[in-house]
């Protein structure tokens, strides 16, 4: 300890190495990894905050950290763990101060916000001070407020983090609408997979700073939901359960856990006339892996 | 411009909410003030100091409790907590530039709470008995100057706060950075000890130091000590002073800002 106290040791890491995609407009791309993968660093560079030791970033024809003030006016922020607005005002006068800071024009301030008020139902909110809100109404009012100034690109850094299931719902229909009123590139960061499954089109998945997988969802949950789960009654007590084609992953007396091998390809009627041969079954229940699972297991075989 | 009006005006509004924290401030200073004032008194009834005479002293002491908000070394609102918490990183998506966006807080809190708390201990001062009272300025014209150097104290006295704020990116550490650069602003610029009852020669050097600047020459010319060609020529070395400390607090933040690393989530 004391050692320690005159002579500091520093180790270099390496928050991003190789990472490296591009983002077409009017995208949603939703950019997932387990804790400390580098997700945030990626938003923070893409938004200007942070300047990378090396390498390149171009959004929209500029490099964020070298035009910092230019490239900001075109996107808007959202971190869902901290919050843009000021805390002890009430929130319209964080929208009239925004307004100013964007030089955003009276006309289409009024518009803009007509259209917010509408879309997230805030309308009654803008007269109290921050503080006095709630999580899900406060989020709604940073969603609000990172999109007056009608940005081309919005990153959303955890936006549904703590949020009921009802305003989370909002949000995904809010952020949908907006990608599909202004065609906003919309990139989003979330721990939820069901943010992920209702609002993307593209994932990058990204781990220890690399990217380990991009492309569509719905590859990934193809290639995961061949495995079932089966749960199944039997009429008596079996002292010893086994199928081919499936492990017994739990044998209780009369009730057991099986699963595919890799190669079984489950087909109902099959399972049931092979099953039946063997022993008397009550009743079974086939299920695919959720998709928190099939993330679960991605980041296992990436080893994360 | 328009931006950072509407940034003075945010926090403005936000500082005149606190009106307890304004009275308990007045009160303070006036207990303070009548402490300052008999301690001084005794002081230079023991000897006499050139051009400081008791009711000079008076008039100093309590013009600096009721400019004690503009004077003392403050950091902009939430300015600690941002850098240490993060969310720092909401100044750098805005298309304007960090250092003016802190400088237009800081301004606005100093200004709004010097304005909340000045008149109160100002009357009272001049309602006290004669001889420990606030006496009128010298002049009209010192007055003017007064108010003039005034305004060049409050931009002087927010401009060297930066530096704490500087502090603050370096050390992660508000309490400690507001620690170092208010005891060096404080004690040079004259807010523990009136700067004209110093030594001859050390004053001499005070006066060329952006310290003094704050609120010793706007009071000096309020109490006649500092005359008006003279007020001016200060005046003048102030604005020099106050140009190359700003552009010194911008580049040290600026150069800051590169290197830092908003951490977590």
């Amino acid at each position: 300890m004391l050692k320690n106290f005159f002579c500091r040791k520093y180790k270099t890491i390496e928050a991003l190495k190789d990472v490296s995609f591009s983002i077409e407009e009017g995208e949603i791309v939703g950019y997932i990894g387990p804790n400390g993968a580098g997700k945030s660093t990626t938003i923070k560079i893409m938004s200007g905050i942070l300047t990378p030791t090396s390498g390149t970033c171009v959004i929209d024809g500029l490099v964020p950290w070298q035009n910092r003030k230019t490239f900001v006016k075109n996107i808007g922020v959202v971190f869902g763990q901290r919050s843009q607005l000021w805390w002890d005002v009430p929130v319209m006068d964080s929208f009239e101060l925004l307004k100013d800071i964007y030089k955003i024009p009276t006309d289409q301030f009024k518009e803009t916000l007509e259209l917010l008020n509408k879309a997230l139902n805030i309308e009654d909110l803008l007269g109290r001070p921050l503080r006095q809100l709630s999580l899900g109404q406060k989020m709604k009012c940073e969603l609000a407020g990172s999109l007056l100034h009608r940005p081309k690109i919005l990153f959303l850094d955890e936006p549904t983090i703590g949020l009921d299931a009802v305003t989370k719902l909002a949000v995904r229909d809010f952020i949908k609408f907006i990608n599909k009123e202004w065609s906003t590139t919309i990139i989003l960061t979330t721990h939820d997979m069901n943010d992920i499954e209702a609002l993307t089109n593209k994932i990058i998945l990204i781990g220890k700073g690399r990217i380990l997988y991009q492309g569509s969802f719905e590859n990934i949950k193809d290639k995961y939901s061949a495995e079932k789960t089966i749960e199944v009654e039997f009429a008596k007590d079996y002292q010893k359960v086994s199928l081919a084609g499936y492990k017994v992953v739990e044998h209780n007396q009369r009730f057991a856990t099986l699963k595919t091998l890799p190669k079984t390809q489950f087909h109902t009627t099959d399972f049931v006339n092979q099953i039946s041969k063997k022993y008397e079954v009550v009743d079974f229940q086939v299920s695919s892996l959720s998709v928190d699972e099939i993330l679960a297991k991605l980041y296992n075989e990436y080893e994360l | 411009m328009k931006s950072y009006f509407g940034i003075f005006k945010m926090e403005f509004k936000g500082e005149l909410q606190y009106r307890a924290k304004a009275l308990a401030g007045i009160a303070t200073q006036l207990f303070w003030g009548l402490l300052q004032v008999y301690l001084y008194t005794a002081f230079l009834n023991s000897g006499s100091v050139d051009g400081f005479s008791i009711s000079q002293m008076a008039s100093y002491i309590w013009l600096g409790q009721a400019f004690f908000a503009l004077r003392y070394v403050t950091m902009p609102k939430r300015v600690g907590q941002e850098i240490t918490n993060g969310n720092v990183c909401y100044k750098f998506v805005r298309p304007i530039g960090i250092y003016n966006q802190w400088y237009a807080e800081g301004i606005a809190q100093k200004l709004a709470a010097t304005l909340l708390r000045f008149a109160p201990i100002i009357i009272i001062g001049f309602l006290l008995p004669k001889s420990i009272a606030l006496s009128l300025p010298v002049s009209v014209g010192a007055f003017f100057l007064f108010l003039l150097a005034l305004i060049l104290g409050l931009f002087m006295s927010h401009s060297l706060s930066m530096f704490a704020v500087y502090l603050t990116f370096k050390t992660l550490s508000e309490k400690g950075s507001l620690g170092i650069v208010s005891s060096i602003v404080n004690i040079l610029g004259g807010l523990f000890i009136p700067l004209p009852i110093l030594p001859q020669a050390l004053q001499e050097v005070l006066r060329y130091l952006p310290f003094s600047y704050i609120t010793d020459l706007p009071f000096r010319i309020y109490i006649g000590n500092v005359g008006i060609i003279d007020g001016l020529i200060y005046i003048g070395i102030g604005l020099a002073w106050l140009v190359a400390i700003i552009a010194i607090g911008k580049l040290l933040i600026g150069r800051a800002l590169k290197k830092t690393v908003v951490q977590g989530g």
